[in-house]
C-alpha cells in the first residue's frame, strides 16, 4: 500500500461507518475493515490501530453488542452486532451527515 | 439513563479486566492470522505474510492502552493524581497536615461516637427473624395480659403466631451458699419459635418445655465463667431445678430494646403472670390489618372471660418492634430520649463545624502562601476548574485520613461505653458494634468536611486576579481585618460560646441535682432490698409475719434508730394511678393522677418526712382495721383545698371511704426535677396481694455503712433462700442523678472540646498573621515602636476577633439554648445572666491564653534579620 489515496476520515464519520457496515447483520473486526475498504473502493480505509478503540467505545455506549463465534476460516473470532440502541444511533448520524453533506454542497456550488 | 448503563458496563468491566486483555489479544491474534492467509492467497510465501500483517497493524500495545481506556473512568484517574499529589505536598508539609487531620479526627470522634449511641438507642433491631413481620400487641388498653387471655387469644389462630414474655421478672439463684437476685425474662413455650431468636448453643426453649432456660451470653461468662459444658447443668432458680438449654449469642438484643440485658430467659410457670403479647404476621401484613382482625378475637375474649367494666376489645395498638415506627408509638419514655439525642446531634454538628473551620483556615494559610504558585499555573493556562479540583482533592485526603482517625476514635469510645455497667434497678448493657450505617454516616462526614472545609481556600485561591498575585506577591495580604481567615475564627468562636453555654447550663444542672434535697433524708438510710421465692410466700399471713418479724429484728440492732416497709423505694421505683377522687366535702369526683406507696409503721420517721398535721401510720392499722391513708401536701391542696383534711374521708370511684389520717411533706417520688407532684400512702398492711419484692428502710443513728453487714445476717437469718441487696440510699440516688450526669459529661466535654479546637483556630490565625507582618513589625520596630506597641498591635487583632466572636455566639446563644430546658431542672434558668457573663469570661480567658505565643514571636522580631529577610 504504497500510495496514499486515503482520505482522512471526517471526525465522527468512523462510528457511522461502522454502524453502517453492521446494520447488514453481525460480523468480526477485521471483516468490517474490509468491508468498509471494499464498499468504498479502496476510498476509505479503516486503520487497523484505531479499529478496535472504537469499537469498544461503542460497546461501552451500548450501540454494539459482541459475541465469541466462530469465523469463515474457521478461527475463533469476536462478532459485532447492532443494538437496538445503536440501530437509532444509525439513524441519527446518517441524517446528521446527509444535512452536512448538502450544506456543503449548497456553498460549493452558490458561493 | 443511558450513563447509568454506561457506568454499568464500566464497572462490569472493572470486574472482568484480566479476561478483557487476554480476549483482546485473541482478537488482534485472529485480526493478524486474517489478514496473512489473504496474502497467502495472493501468493506470498505464508512467514511473510505474517510479518506482513503485523507490519500493517501497528503497535498492539498502544492499540490495547486505548482500548482499555474506551472502559476506564477519566475522572477517577485523574482523582487519583490528584490525591497522589495531595499526598506528596502533605508529607512535606507534615504538620500542616497533624493538625488539619487531628482537628478532623476531634470533630468526627465526637460525631460518629453520638450517632452510633443514637443509632444503638434508639434505632437498633432486636436479634429475631424478620423483625418486620413481627408486632407488639396490647389489648384491653394493658401493656401486659393475664396467661389465660393470652392462651385465647393464641388457640383463636388470629396469626400465624403469637407469643408472649414478661421482661420484669426476678428469680433467686442459689449457688451453694449465696443467693443472688437475676432478671430474667419469663416466656411463653412457644416464644423462641414465634420470633425466631437464634441461639448460640443448645436450642432454645420448646413448646412444652417447663424447667429449661437459655442463659444470656453475658451472665454465662460473667457467673458460670464462659464453661463449654454449660448445656444441661442444673441451675435452682426460686426453689425449683433448671436446665441450661441454650446460650444466646453475644449480640443478642431484647425485643424490649434500650440495651436491656436480662441474665436468662426462662418459661412462664406462674399461671397469674402477666405477659406482654408479641405477634408474628404473614408477610405483607399491613399493622392495620392486623387490627381489624385482632377486634373481633378480642370480642370474642371478652365473651368468654367478662372481666366487669373492663373490654379486652377497647383500645387495641398494633405497634412495631423494630426501625423509626417504633419511636413513633412507643410509650412516652421514648420521646424525650430521641430529643435529647436531636440536641446531642446539632452540639456534636457544630463541632465538627469548628473542626471544618480550622481545617479550611489551614488550607487557607497554605493557599496564600501557594498564591503565587497557583498565580503562575493559572496563567500558563491551568483552568480554574482544575486548580479547584486540586484543592478539593488536599481536603477530601485529610478528611479521609480525619475520618479514619475519627472511626479509631469512635470504636475506642463505643468499645468502652459498651463495658460500662450503668448503676440502674434494671440491667442495661449497650451493645455498640461498628456497622454499615456508621459507614455510611461516616463516609457522608467525610464529604460534607472536605466540600466545607475547601469551598473557601477554593473560591479565594483562585478567585483574585493572577496579576495583582504575581506583582505583589504575598506582602499585601492579612493586611485586611476581615479576611476569610478572621471570618471563619469569629465563627468558630460564636459556635463555641453556644456550645459552652449549653455545656455550662447542664454542668449547673448537675450541681443542682446534687444539692437538691429529694424531700428526704440520704444521709442515714440504709436500703434493704429483699426479694423471696414468690412460690413460698403463697399465703399472705405468712409474707406479713416474715416482715413484722424483719422489722422486729432490724430496730433492735445497735445502731439502728428505726426501720420499715415500703412498697417502692423513691426516686427507684415508681408506682402510679389516675382516677376520680371524692371526699366527704364534695361529692363531686375530681380526676386526679398521683404517684403511690404503701408503707409500714415509722416510714416516715425512717426517711425524716415530716407529717405536717394529723398522724403517721400506726402498727393498728392493719388489714381488716378500717382504712387510712396520707396524701402529700399537694394532693391534700387538689383534693381539699384549703381545709384541713384529716379526719376527713376520700374515695375513688365507687370504692370504700377511707379515712385521711394526716399529711406529708411535699417530697421528690420519681424523678429530681418533677415539680408539684402529687402523692399518696396507705399503709402496708392494708395494701392489696403478697408481693416477693420487701424494701426494708433503715434509719442509723450515725453514718450507714457500718450497719450493713448486721442488716444482711440479720435478714439472711430469716430466710436464706431469699436474696439481698443492701446499700446505703445515698448510692441507690445514683440512679435519679444519672440523666444530670450524662447531661452534664456529654454537654461539658463537648463544650470543651469546641473551645480546644477555637482556640486552636484563633492561635494559628494570630501567629500566621504575625509571621505575615515580620517585615512591618521589623519596619517599626527599626522606626521606633515600643514593645508595648507592637505587643498592642497583635493584642488589637486578637481583642477585635474575640470580641465579635463573643458578641456573635452570646446573640445565638440566647435563642439556641431556649429549647434545652425542658431538659433541665427548673431551678437552672437558660436565660439567667449569669451563664452568659460565665461563658464570656471563659472565653475572653482562653483567647487571651492563645494570644501570648504569637506576642511573644513578634516581641522578638528582629528588626535587622526581618528586614535581611526580604
Amino acid at each position: 500500500m504504497g500510495e496514499r489515496t486515503i482520505p482522512e476520515l471526517l471526525p465522527g464519520t468512523l462510528y457511522m461507518l461502522i454502524l453502517r457496515t453492521l446494520s447488514g447483520g453481525p460480523l468480526h473486526g477485521y471483516a468490517i475493515a474490509k468491508r468498509v475498504k471494499e464498499t468504498s473502493h479502496q476510498g476509505l480505509v479503516i486503520e487497523d490501530g484505531s479499529l478496535y478503540p472504537a469499537l469498544n467505545r461503542m460497546l461501552v455506549k451500548g450501540w454494539l453488542e459482541a459475541e465469541w463465534g466462530i469465523s469463515e476460516n474457521h478461527r475463533k473470532a469476536r462478532f459485532y452486532r447492532l443494538t437496538p440502541e445503536g440501530r437509532k444511533q444509525l439513524d441519527h448520524e446518517a441524517e446528521e451527515f446527509d444535512r452536512l453533506v448538502r450544506a456543503i454542497q449548497l456553498v460549493m456550488r452558490t458561493a | 439513563m443511558s450513563l447509568w448503563k454506561e457506568t454499568l458496563r464500566r464497572l462490569a468491566y472493572l470486574g472482568r479486566r484480566s479476561r478483557f486483555d487476554a480476549d483482546l489479544d485473541t482478537e488482534v491474534e485472529f485480526h493478524i492470522e486474517t489478514r496473512a492467509d489473504e496474502l497467502a492467497r495472493a501468493g506470498m510465501p505464508r512467514p511473510t505474510a505474517l510479518a506482513q500483517a503485523r507490519r500493517e497493524f501497528g503497535s498492539p500495545a498502544r492499540m490495547a492502552e486505548e482500548t482499555r481506556s474506551a472502559w476506564q473512568f477519566r475522572w477517577l484517574e485523574d482523582l487519583a493524581a490528584d490525591l497522589h499529589y495531595a499526598a506528596r505536598a502533605f508529607r512535606r508539609n507534615p504538620a500542616f497536615a497533624a493538625t488539619a487531620i487531628a482537628c478532623l479526627a476531634l470533630g468526627i470522634g465526637a460525631n460518629t461516637t453520638i450517632f452510633s449511641i443514637a443509632a444503638e438507642v434508639l434505632f437498633s433491631q432486636p436479634s429475631v427473624r424478620d423483625p418486620y413481620s413481627l408486632v407488639r400487641v396490647d389489648i384491653g388498653g394493658n401493656s401486659a395480659s393475664p396467661v389465660r387471655e393470652y392462651e385465647f387469644l393464641r388457640d383463636a389462630h388470629t396469626f400465624p403466631g403469637l407469643a408472649g414474655e414478661n421482661e420484669e421478672m426476678e428469680t433467686n439463684w442459689r449457688d451453694s451458699d449465696n443467693t443472688y437476685r437475676l432478671s430474667v425474662v419469663r416466656v411463653t413455650d412457644n416464644f423462641f419459635d414465634v420470633t425466631g431468636i437464634p441461639v448460640a448453643l443448645g436450642r432454645p426453649i420448646q413448646p412444652g418445655d417447663s424447667d429449661r432456660v437459655v442463659l444470656t451470653y453475658g451472665f454465662w461468662q460473667r457467673r458460670l465463667g464462659g464453661a463449654p459444658d454449660v448445656i444441661g447443668r442444673k441451675l435452682l432458680l426460686d426453689g425449683r431445678i433448671d436446665t441450661v438449654s441454650a446460650v444466646l449469642p453475644r449480640d443478642h438484643r431484647t425485643v424490649t430494646g434500650f440495651g436491656f440485658s436480662p441474665d436468662l430467659y426462662a418459661p412462664v410457670t406462674d399461671p397469674k403472670t402477666y405477659v406482654t403479647l408479641y405477634a408474628r404476621l404473614e408477610p405483607g401484613t399491613t399493622r392495620l390489618a392486623a387490627l381489624s382482625r385482632l377486634k373481633p378475637a378480642c370480642q370474642e375474649l371478652d365473651r368468654a372471660y367478662p372481666d366487669g367494666n373492663h373490654k379486652w376489645a377497647n383500645n387495641l395498638h398494633v405497634s412495631a418492634v423494630s426501625g423509626i415506627e417504633r419511636i413513633d408509638t412507643e410509650h412516652e419514655l421514648m420521646r424525650p430520649v430521641a430529643g435529647f439525642f436531636a440536641v446531642l446531634m446539632v452540639v456534636v454538628g457544630l463541632v465538627l463545624l469548628i473542626a471544618c473551620a480550622n481545617v479550611a483556615s489551614l488550607l487557607l494559610a497554605r493557599a496564600s502562601s501557594r498564591s503565587h504558585e497557583l498565580a503562575v499555573r493559572l496563567s500558563i493556562g491551568a483552568g480554574r476548574g482544575r486548580i479547584v479540583r486540586q484543592l478539593l482533592a488536599e481536603s477530601l485526603l485529610l478528611s479521609a485520613c480525619g475520618t479514619g482517625a475519627g472511626l479509631a476514635i469512635n470504636i475506642g469510645l463505643t468499645t468502652l461505653l459498651s463495658r460500662i455497667q450503668l448503676p440502674l434497678p434494671i440491667p442495661i448493657q449497650f451493645l455498640i458494634q461498628p456497622d454499615w450505617r456508621l459507614l455510611a454516616y461516616a463516609a457522608a462526614v467525610a464529604l460534607v468536611c472536605s466540600l466545607a472545609a475547601s469551598l473557601a481556600p477554593a473560591v479565594k485561591g483562585t478567585g483574585v486576579g493572577i496579576s495583582a498575585m504575581l506583582k505583589h506577591g504575598e506582602h499585601q495580604l492579612g493586611r485586611h481585618v476581615w479576611t476569610l481567615r478572621n471570618v471563619l475564627v469569629v465563627g468558630q468562636l460564636a459556635a463555641s460560646i453556644v456550645l459552652l453555654c449549653a455545656g455550662f447550663l447542664f454542668l449547673r444542672n448537675l450541681v443542682n441535682a446534687s444539692a437538691m434535697s429529694p424531700g428526704f433524708d440520704i444521709e442515714h438510710t440504709v436500703w434493704a432490698y429483699m426479694r423471696l421465692v414468690p412460690e413460698s410466700y403463697r399465703d399472705p399471713a405468712k409474707t406479713r409475719g416474715l416482715v413484722d418479724a424483719a422489722v422486729e429484728r432490724l430496730r433492735s440492732l445497735p445502731g439502728v434508730e428505726t426501720a420499715a416497709i415500703a412498697r417502692v423505694v423513691p426516686l427507684n421505683n415508681n408506682m402510679r394511678r389516675g382516677t376520680e377522687v371524692s371526699t366527704d366535702l364534695n361529692s363531686r369526683g375530681l380526676h386526679v393522677e398521683f404517684h403511690i406507696n404503701y408503707v409500714g409503721p415509722g416510714y416516715f420517721q425512717a426517711m425524716q418526712i415530716p407529717i405536717v398535721t394529723g398522724r403517721e401510720f400506726l402498727p393498728a392499722d392493719r388489714k381488716g382495721a378500717p382504712r387510712v391513708a396520707i396524701l402529700n401536701q399537694n394532693l391534700a391542696r387538689r383534693v381539699f383545698g384549703a381545709v384541713d383534711p384529716a379526719r376527713h374521708f376520700v374515695r375513688f370511684g365507687q370504692g370504700e371511704t377511707i379515712l385521711v389520717a394526716g399529711v406529708a411533706k411535699n417530697s421528690k417520688y420519681f424523678s429530681l426535677g418533677e415539680e408539684n407532684a402529687l402523692a399518696y400512702y396507705e399503709p402496708y398492711d392494708q395494701s392489696p396481694g403478697p408481693v416477693a419484692d420487701l424494701h426494708f428502710l433503715v434509719r442509723a443513728t450515725g453514718r450507714p455503712e457500718p450497719l450493713i453487714p448486721g442488716i444482711n445476717t440479720s435478714l439472711g437469718q430469716l430466710d436464706p433462700t431469699a436474696s439481698l441487696e443492701i446499700k446505703p440510699m445515698s448510692k441507690a440516688l445514683v440512679f435519679a442523678m444519672l440523666p444530670s450526669r450524662v447531661g452534664a459529661a456529654i454537654l461539658g466535654s463537648m463544650g470543651m472540646l469546641g473551645l480546644l479546637l477555637a482556640s486552636v483556630g484563633l492561635y494559628g490565625v494570630l501567629l500566621y498573621s504575625v509571621s505575615r507582618r515580620i517585615r512591618e513589625i521589623g519596619l517599626r520596630v527599626a522606626l521606633g515602636a515600643t514593645p508595648a506597641g507592637i505587643l498592642r498591635l497583635v493584642l488589637r487583632q486578637s481583642a477585635v476577633l474575640s470580641a465579635a466572636g463573643i458578641g456573635i455566639g452570646m446573640a445565638l446563644a440566647v435563642f439556641a439554648v431556649r429549647p434545652l430546658a425542658r431538659f433541665l431542672s427548673p431551678e437552672v434558668r437558660p436565660a439567667d445572666l449569669m451563664n452568659f457573663v460565665v461563658v464570656g469570661a471563659v472565653l475572653a480567658a482562653v483567647a487571651l491564653a492563645a494570644t501570648l505565643s504569637p506576642a511573644v514571636r513578634a516581641l522578638r522580631v528582629d528588626p535587622v534579620e526581618a528586614l535581611r529577610h526580604e
